[in-house]
């Protein structure tokens, strides 16, 4: 970030610092799963609970349930279970969930770092990932 | 892109909310301080998961306040440079249009758009292409890249490009 003075960010090259490297991601759908839920507490202390949430929060929430894949929690964690069999980082397996792209070559436009870092990625190999995303989504 | 992190924050409460509830107290006091709130380094703090430990209290010198460190769970917003991601425009100007990713802003100049986007003034100002098979206008979806993140105070602003094959207006997907 500028002004910040540290090495320069790049998220196509996976370079986001360690603390983000090493941090648990969230896809649209997880994230929306927690905020909803935070909500519904809060409904049960409080009769307006629009009132006691931030505007990040409100952002947030709309957002996530906007962008979301996968409305069903089962769905969400299949998701999960099948990005992670793929050596891939906790960011390009979230940027995969969220964005859902359909060919390999799509996938690598949108997670350039997925052709590099040592790992090889083959185009079969993406196709095939993306393959058994997509039956997530069909029989959900 | 949001993340579960667990992050450290030193707390200070008055003994008047020591007692049973001094946990309850320190929550309570935790989520009003950290929710809502913006820094360069973590981004935007949505909500407070859960608390992984509190540390023991030190009395402040001089001071009948007491300082607690307290570890917490929480899910955070972070945007990052090269990094994709949905947005939703929200207005349309001359030199570009500003578009939203949950409580993120971002500004999309005419310079980084396809070839032959124009911009289109009038009541529903808008973008379209040569051929007029894309427009995008207010509340439309949108897939852009950041190129640049800037961090301002409290305020944090991207700059976002929709230049590249798979980037730009976002059909409706089932």
């Amino acid at each position: 970030m500028s002004g910040v003075g540290e090495e320069e960010e790049n998220a196509a090259e996976l370079k986001i610092g360690d603390e983000f490297l090493k941090a648990k991601c969230l896809m649209n759908c997880e994230v929306s799963l927690i905020l909803e839920h935070k909500y519904e507490q809060l409904q049960l202390v409080s009769e307006d609970p629009m009132n006691q949430v931030s505007q990040v929060f409100e952002k947030s929430l709309q957002y996530v349930k906007r962008f979301s894949r996968y409305k069903n929690p089962d769905a969400v964690r299949q998701v999960r279970e099948i990005l992670s069999r793929h050596q891939l980082t906790e960011f390009e397996l979230c940027v995969l969930g969220n964005l859902c792209p359909e060919t390999a070559e799509e996938a690598v436009a949108m997670v350039p770092s997925l052709k590099t870092k040592g790992r090889a990625h083959s185009d079969e190999a993406i196709e095939k990932m993306l393959n058994d995303l997509s039956l997530v989504k069909r029989f959900e | 892109m949001f993340f579960h992190m667990v992050l450290e924050r030193n707390m200070q409460l008055h003994p008047r909310f020591f007692g049973r509830s001094l946990r309850e107290n320190l929550v309570s006091k935790l989520m009003k301080d950290v929710e809502g709130t913006i820094s360069g380094r973590h981004g935007f703090v949505l909500a407070v998961t859960g608390i992984e430990s509190i540390g023991k209290g030190l009395i402040r010198d001089g001071t009948p306040f007491v300082t607690f460190p307290v570890k917490y769970r929480c899910v955070v917003f972070r945007p990052f440079e090269g990094e994709v991601l949905e947005a939703v425009v929200t207005t349309v100007m001359q030199h570009g249009f500003f578009a939203e990713a949950g409580p993120l802003q971002l500004f999309v100049s005419n310079h980084e758009m396809q070839d032959g986007m124009e911009y289109q003034a009038g009541d529903i100002p808008n973008y379209t292409s040569s051929d007029a098979s894309v427009r995008i206008q207010k509340d439309c979806e949108v897939l852009l890249k950041i190129t640049t993140v800037s961090v301002v105070a409290t305020e944090i602003f991207c700059l976002g490009s929709i230049k590249g094959k798979y980037l730009g207006l976002l059909n409706d997907r089932a």
